[in-house]
Order: structure tokens, then sequence, then C-alpha cells
């Protein structure tokens, strides 16, 4: 029983008329591709103003500068978008960021031979956390808000006890490597964002990548389709993790050593720019693809609010302001484009 | 019997908390049947065919499918073994294409990545096979979200056969379709069926239990009562038992016998047709000979339009029961969410007692008498996960507050209890989540917890779309009881016969206009038929196979002799043609 029997729909040639279909697809296809118009948009103005402000912005220094810099927030923010996919959210990834980091430069100790084991390590202490997230949302069902903050703090308490003071040596292979330029122009942090584009897109056309978006869109709809609900949201937290601790290791490249305190900031960090680059904190809809380029946006309106010379006490009050703006963005356009019938007065 | 049955289910209990779903059911059927699992809402059919598919962990009892024992863990275990099942609460994923959904959960996979192509190819020719369904179209790329109820319910049975089962369950699969639909899904389960595979069907339509299955369980109170043969079985037997064969009023029980004997047409040495018997009688104000035209009217609606609402213009008096008819989707939906402040009015002026209201919100509209019973308990009638308590109180609230403030917590469960017992709900405490109780009893609070406000205008969105005949029947005695009381009903029903029975006018609908009003004698099913049709039936143009004869659910389909005013293929436009009877836009329903 394939195939079933087909009839020609009768009179569908001649009666059924192509507008509603045409429009119908193409209110989906709009509505699909509006947070990335949007986050498109952001970033295209973010780079004019950029590059009208800072002189030598496109400059190979300056482009490998700001890679580096954008390139630790882009992927938290990469790691938080999988979570929050699959209907989660993960209070503990700066922490996560942080605790790998440290496990990581206190292996490594400045020493180029012990670097694979010490990345081997940070990476395994990421997955390993975020596996404890995951076990805890999903076996002990507690409301991951709460549950992840509670485990930020033994996380950032672990990192404490690996790392009790800002110091460490990262290697110096790491260090140069990340400052280096392939191809005379392209910076090496632009190459691993790109990197982690493409892993994503393979996780995408993974069956997993789909339950992200199945469990997140609707746990109780997946679960009775046979989706492996609680092994998925297990997943995107240790996944999350594993990523989160890449985070780690691109901070520890770029500053040169570690910090127990670094990453508790781009918790909140990485989810503005989740919601920037169109990602429902609901869960089931956006992209770590939007997600990235949000985390560039941020990072940009970081850099511009500094060359617009905003004097130093008000530059956090002006960044706000201009998250709040851009989020605010965002959310409208996402928000027109997925619109449904605000009364749907129920079949009859 | 030598061979062990296809599928048996033996000694199966279920309890929630204080109640029990299922106190020791049996059940057995065979492959290449379709069998019927009928009951009154809360009887545990639902909680029975979701211990068979896993999605609901039994206390005690087993399950063997061909002799061999199933114990699911979960839809996956069940899935994996052949059983698939098309539930009352949609399972769609409303962001993903409809043909991610029919393949979520079972894609195919190619160097363990998504195989989109092979996933296109396994789902493609049941999207095929149901264009009619979708008037023509075949919708696979289009979001989940932007089909509607019936089109979902249509994608929704389309993923459970994309598992290719050897065990269909259609939980309440009809309840949302258009006629066109139900044709379409009745043949493919007949295909099925030769197939050999077994198909559970819960239903409430009589109709259609008559039109196609082969067998019927009946369950009460969480027990199998009958397995019977359908065939053999008198239509007025099966009522009976699907009505909990507790007593009822003779007029209930002949109406609906005779209606459905009537339409079914089918073998059927049926009841005496009694068409003109109703539910209730009709409103006081007609019942002594007098015409019903001798009050004032109530609620006065002239010339209101607003999206897809075009210069509608009707009376209601005190306690009239006004009945908006027609196809689904005409605007029925629209003009009540209008009245009641929840759409955008465009024109028109709505008279209440004589003086002009216009409500721009539900707020509004309540403060001014109204009150509004959706269709879709779950999303606009109900706060499912808080107390009954609570969800009697929310609209009535502010009245009781002291000083507009306080509230006492022995007040509010003194009104509560008394509506309960008007309304005749059965609960175990008022402090349960409203989503423990059954889906009959859920909807009698959604009209309940109006009374308290005292309103003047009741409406009634298809009040009584997926509960059962029982809580059917008391429900709409509560909706009698509030017209006794002076209150102006208008209700919009997408079965027929619900209309014929409760009101005591119907005006019918199409794309937004009223074409047709129809009263006394004239309100029967078959008028009703040919009315909606009428301007749809116009358009079609000629020529359409066999469909007549074969339609399956009698409340929609015209009855051999009732097309006659129309012009002969007015019956089954929807059948040979797939968009007709949809709001298709190219449809130049303008003409009219």
């Amino acid at each position: 029983m394939t195939t079933p029997s087909r009839t020609e729909a009768p009179g569908a040639a001649a009666g059924a008329p192509p507008p509603p279909l045409l429009l119908r697809a193409g209110r989906s296809a709009l509505s699909a591709r509006m947070p990335t118009l949007a986050v498109a948009a952001l970033l295209v103005v973010t780079v004019a103003a950029s590059a009208v402000l800072q002189p030598n912005f496109f400059s190979a220094y300056s482009m490998t500068a700001s890679f580096a810099t954008f390139l630790p927030l882009a992927t938290i923010a990469a790691a938080q978008t999988i979570i929050v996919l699959a209907g989660g959210i993960d209070l503990s990834l700066g922490t996560i960021v942080t605790l790998a980091a440290a496990v990581s430069v206190v292996l490594m100790d400045g020493d180029d031979a012990r670097l694979p084991l010490a990345l081997a390590a940070g990476l395994a202490t990421g997955a390993a956390c975020g596996l404890v997230n995951g076990l805890v949302v999903a076996g002990l069902r507690l409301q991951p808000i709460v549950a992840t903050f509670a485990t930020s703090s033994v996380f950032g308490g672990a990192a404490l006890l690996v790392l009790p003071q800002p110091g460490g040596e990262a290697s110096p292979a790491l260090t140069e490597t990340f400052r280096m330029v392939v191809a005379l122009y392209v910076p090496v942090p632009a190459v691993l964002l790109v990197l982690l584009w493409a892993a994503w897109r393979l996780l995408r056309r993974h069956r997993f990548g789909q339950y992200l978006y199945a469990v997140g869109g609707g746990a109780d709809a997946a679960y009775t389709s046979a989706v492996p609900v609680s092994a998925v949201r297990v997943f995107s937290y240790t996944a999350g993790g594993l990523v989160a601790a890449l985070a780690g290791v691109a901070l520890l490249a770029d500053s040169g050593a570690g910090d127990p305190t670094l990453g508790t900031e781009l918790t909140l960090g990485s989810i503005a720019a989740l919601v920037i680059g169109g990602t429902r904190l609901r869960g089931g809809v956006g992209g770590v693809g939007g997600a990235l380029v949000g985390a560039v946006v941020l990072s940009l309106i970081q850099g511009l609010v500094f060359f617009a010379g905003v004097p130093t006490d008000a530059r956090e009050f002006v960044y706000g302001c201009i998250i709040i703006a851009a989020i605010a963005l965002a959310g409208l356009l996402t928000a027109r484009g997925a619109r449904r019938p605000a009364h749907a007065g129920g079949p009859r | 019997m030598d061979t062990p049955p296809f599928l048996r289910m033996s000694g199966v209990r279920k309890r929630y908390g204080g109640v029990t779903a299922l106190a020791g059911a049996d059940f057995e059927a065979e492959a290449g049947t379709v069998h019927a699992v009928l009951g009154p809402n809360g009887s545990g059919k639902s909680t029975l065919l979701k211990v068979l598919t896993g999605v609901v962990a039994p206390d005690a009892g087993e399950v063997l499918l061909e002799g061999r024992r199933l114990r699911p863990r979960g839809p996956r275990d069940t899935l994996a073994a052949g059983v698939s099942a098309v539930y009352q609460e949609l399972s769609l994923i409303e962001e993903f294409s409809v043909l991610d959904n029919l393949v979520l959960g079972v894609e195919p996979t190619r160097f363990g990545l998504r195989d989109t192509r092979a996933a296109r190819a396994r789902a493609l020719p049941w999207l095929e096979r149901f264009a009619p369904a979708f008037g023509g179209r075949v919708p696979a790329d289009e979001r989940a979200a932007d089909l509607d109820p019936g089109e979902r319910q249509i994608v929704e049975i389309c993923k459970a056969l994309v598992r290719e089962p050897r065990v269909l369950v259609l939980d309440e699969a009809t309840a949302s379709l258009r006629r066109a639909q139900v044709d379409v899904l009745f043949e493919v389960v007949g295909e099925l069926r030769e197939r050999g595979v077994l198909i559970l069907f819960i239903t409430h339509r009589l109709a259609e239990i008559l039109a196609l299955c082969d067998r019927a369980t009946v369950m009460r109170n969480g027990a199998d009562v009958a397995t019977v043969t359908v065939g053999e079985t008198p239509e007025r037997e099966l009522v009976e038992l699907m009505s909990g064969g507790t007593p009822r009023t003779p007029e209930t029980d002949t109406g609906t016998t005779g209606t459905a004997a009537a339409g079914a047409g089918s073998a059927a040495p049926a009841g005496a047709r009694t068409d003109a018997s109703r539910v209730r009688p009709r409103a006081a104000a007609a019942a002594p000979g007098g015409e019903p035209a001798a009050a004032e009217p109530l609620l006065e609606v002239r010339d209101l339009s607003g999206d897809r609402v075009d210069g509608v213009s009707f009376q209601v008096r005190p306690g009239e029961v006004l009945g908006l008819g027609g196809l689904q989707g005409q605007g029925q939906s629209e003009l009540m969410a209008i009245l009641f402040g929840a759409r955008r009015r465009s024109g028109g002026t709505v008279l209440l007692n004589g003086r002009p209201v216009h409500p721009r919100s539900p707020k509004q509209a309540v403060r001014a008498g109204f009150a509004y019973v959706p269709g879709n308990r779950g999303a606009q009638g109900l706060a499912l996960g808080r107390p009954i308590l609570e969800n009697f109180a929310l609209p009535s609230v502010g009245r009781r507050a002291g000083l507009g403030v306080a509230l006492s917590r022995r007040r509010e469960i003194a009104a509560a209890r008394a509506v309960a017992e008007r309304i005749g709900t059965r609960y175990g405490s008022l402090d349960d989540p409203v989503s423990t109780l059954s889906g009959g009893n859920q909807q009698k609070i959604v009209v309940g917890k109006w009374f308290p406000t005292e309103p003047v205008v009741v409406l009634m969105d298809d009040p009584a779309k997926g509960i059962d005949l029982r809580a059917k029947a008391e429900m709409f005695a509560v909706v009698a009881e509030l017209a006794a009381a002076g209150a102006a009903v208008v209700l919009g029903a997408s079965d027929d016969r619900e209309l014929v029975e409760v009101c005591d006018r119907v005006l019918v609908l199409f794309e937004g206009r009223v074409v047709d009003e129809v009263s006394g004698d004239r309100l029967t099913e078959d008028t009703l038929i040919a009315s909606s049709m009428h301007i749809a039936g116009r358009d079609t143009g000629t020529g359409h196979p066999e469909a007549t004869s074969a339609l399956p659910e009698p409340d929609r389909a015209p009855a051999p002799a009732a097309g006659t005013g129309t012009g002969g293929p007015a019956g089954a436009p929807g059948a040979a043609d797939g968009p007709a009877p949809e709001p298709a836009p190219s449809d130049p329903g303008g003409r009219a």
C-alpha cells in the first residue's frame, strides 16, 4: 500500500483558479523570508555606518580584529539558537564558555604540544555541562529557565575552582593561528564563522536538525509523530554546550589568557543576537544563520557606539537603546510576516 | 472463532486521579474491516484508542496485535508495529510545510541526512490522492498554519497514511471536514479496507457509521457495552446505544433516528420520519398558535458589514433561537465575532432593545449584554489549565467583587455550584483543572459560565462540534433555558440537523450575505441544503458523476428529492468540482 491509486482531480484544470495558490505560496515564502530580510537590512545599515565612522574598516587588519570580536558572541549565539529552537533556553551558556575556557587554558599552559589535549578537554567539558542541563530539563522536567539558572552557578563555581583568578597562558600556536589571514584578505575567524554556519547547515539536513524545529514548534505534536522528544531536548542542550565550549576556545584564542568571569555577559548577548536574527524565543522558528548575523550586528553596534564618540558614561545607555530598537524592528517584521488571523472563528 | 482476532485489547484500565477513564474495557476487531467505536463523551473511547496508540499508558490490561503482545512505551513503538492514528487534537507542526509534516518522524535518510526527494516521492501520492479535498490543488509546500481547519485535518489523515499503517485510528477525523472532503476520505477508507487494513472510527455522526462501518463497539462508563454488526442493527438501537441508553425525551429519539434514516436511505427499515419533532418546543411566542412576529425585536442588525460579512440584516426577538446556516465558512463565524466586538465592524448598525450598540471589544460586548460561546473551546472558551471554579467565575467575577476588588472564595464557590447544578455538569472538585473534564462537560462550562452575567444576546458558534448526542442534547437544553429566560440566541452550526432541531428560524449565508431565511414548515434539512447550495450550484455548471448515490453524510447531502428547486447538479458540486463549496476568491458570488 505504498502508492494509493490516483484519481484525476475532476475539474482541477478547468475550475481551480491559480491565484489563491500563488497567493498562498507567496505569503508562505514572504513570511518565511521576513526575519532574514530584517536582519540582512540591519547588517547592511550597521556595516555602512561602521564604514563611515571607522576609518580603514575594510582594511585587512581591521577586518581581522573585527571578526575576532564577532566570533565568540556569534558562536555562543549559535549555541543558544540550537537550544531555543528546540523550545528551551540556557542561561548557563556563559558559564559553560567560562568553564570550558578555564579547563583548556589550565591544561595547555602555554605549551603547543598540549594544545590538542587541552582543546579536547575543553570541548568535552562543554558537552558534559550541556548534557547535565539536558538531563535536568528533559529528565527532571524542570523549567529550563530556572534549571539552567541554577546550573549556571554550578558551572561558574567550578570555573572558579579550576582557575581562581584571571590568568593562565594560551598556547602561542592557538593565538597566532587565530590572528592569521588567509588568501591575503580573509581572516581566520571569518573562516571559522563560515565553518560554523556550514556545520549548522549539515545538522539542519540531518533528522535531528528537523526534530529541533518539530519539538520547539509543538512538543506534543512531535511526540505523537514518533519524534523522540526527550532525546531531542537532551541533544539540543548537549550540542549547545559543545558549541559554547568552542566559543570559550575562541575567547581564549582572542585574549590569550583565561578569565573565570568573561563569559557571563555573553549569555544575555546571545539571546539578544538570536532574537535580532529572527529566532522565536518560544522555539520552532528561526535558525543559526540569522543568529550569526545578529551577533555580528550586535558587535558592530557596540563598536559604533564607541566610534561615534558617545561619552564613556553614556555608552551602555546608548548601546542598550539601540539594541531595543533593533530587537523591536526584527520582532515587528517577524510578527508582520507570520501573522495569522487574530480571531480565527473556529472551524465551521 | 478459531483464529485469534487481529486486534484484541482486554481488561484495559486507566484512572486519572479520581476519575476512572477505563474500567476494564475489552475490544476486538478484525483486519479488513471498518470498526466504529461509539459512546457518549467521557465514556473512554478516546482513552481506549490512545492506549492502543501508546499515547496513554494503561494501569492494567494488554493489547494483542496478531496475537503478539504490544507493550508500547510511546507512539514510536506502536507506529513501528503498524498502528497510526489521526487524533482529535491535531498533531501538525504549524510552521512546517505540509510535506515536512507528512514525513515527520519517519524521514527517509540518505548518507545519514534527510533525503527530501525520497520524502516527496513517499508523501506526494497521498496528497495527490486527496487533491479533490484541497480544492484540486496539492499543497505540498504550503505551511500547515496557512491551511484551513478542514484541510489540516486532511493533512493529518495523509500523515497517518504515509506511515503505511495496518491499523488506522480515525478519532473524530470528520468533525471539521466539508462534505467533498469526507467523500474522498471515505473512498480511501474503502480502498484501505480492501487491502486488509483495520480502520477504527470514532464519530458522533450516525450517518457516517451507517455509510462506512462494518462493526461497531459501544462504550459506556469506561467499559465496552456491546459490539454489533452495523448492517443488522436498526438505527434506533444504535442511537440508544450511542446516547447512553438512558431514557430520553421521546421527541429527541424519533427526531434523530427519523432524519438519519431518511437521509441515509441505506438498508434502513427505520423509525417513522418525523422531521417536525424538535428537541425542544418552539419559542414561547410561537407555541400558542400566535405568529412569532408578535414581540418587539430584542436584537436588530441592519446592514452589518466587515471582513467576510456583507450587508447582513436580521432581527431576533426575545426567547427566539436564530440559526446561521449555509455552507461552512460563509461568514457565520465572522458575523458573530463582529457582533461580539472581537472583529472590526466596517458598516451598519446593531440595535439592542432599540438602542444602538457598538462594542469595540469583547469586554464592552459583555457589558452590553452579549455572551459568546465559541466552537473552539480549547483555544477561546476555556482556560484549560485553570480550575473549574475560575472558569465559571471569569466572565462574571467583577459583579460579585465587593467594592469592585475584594473576592470572597465562598461566594465564588456558591455561584459556581449553582451554575454547575443548573447545567448538570459532572466534576470531581471545583479546584480540578478544566482539562480533566470530558469534551461535553467542558463545552457545558463554556455555555454555563455566562449565566451569572445574565446575557441578553447569546452568540454561539458551532457549540456542539465534537460532543456526543447526549451532551449535545443537554447543552441545547441549556440554550433553551437561556432563551426561555428571555434571551435572544444566535446559533451557528455546521450540522444542519442541529439547526433544524434547535432553531426557530435559520438564515442561510453565502459569502457573507444572507441569501435565504427559512422558518416554520420550510425549516427542514432538505430546504437548508438546497438553499445553501443554491448559488454555488449555479456556478458549477453541469455534470457530476455518481456522487449523489454514494453520499455518506446525509445531514449535508441532498436527499434525492431535495435538489429539485436548484436544478439537478446543485447537489454534488463538491464531489464533481473541488473548489465550488469553498469560498474560492474567483467564485463570482457577487452575481447573486
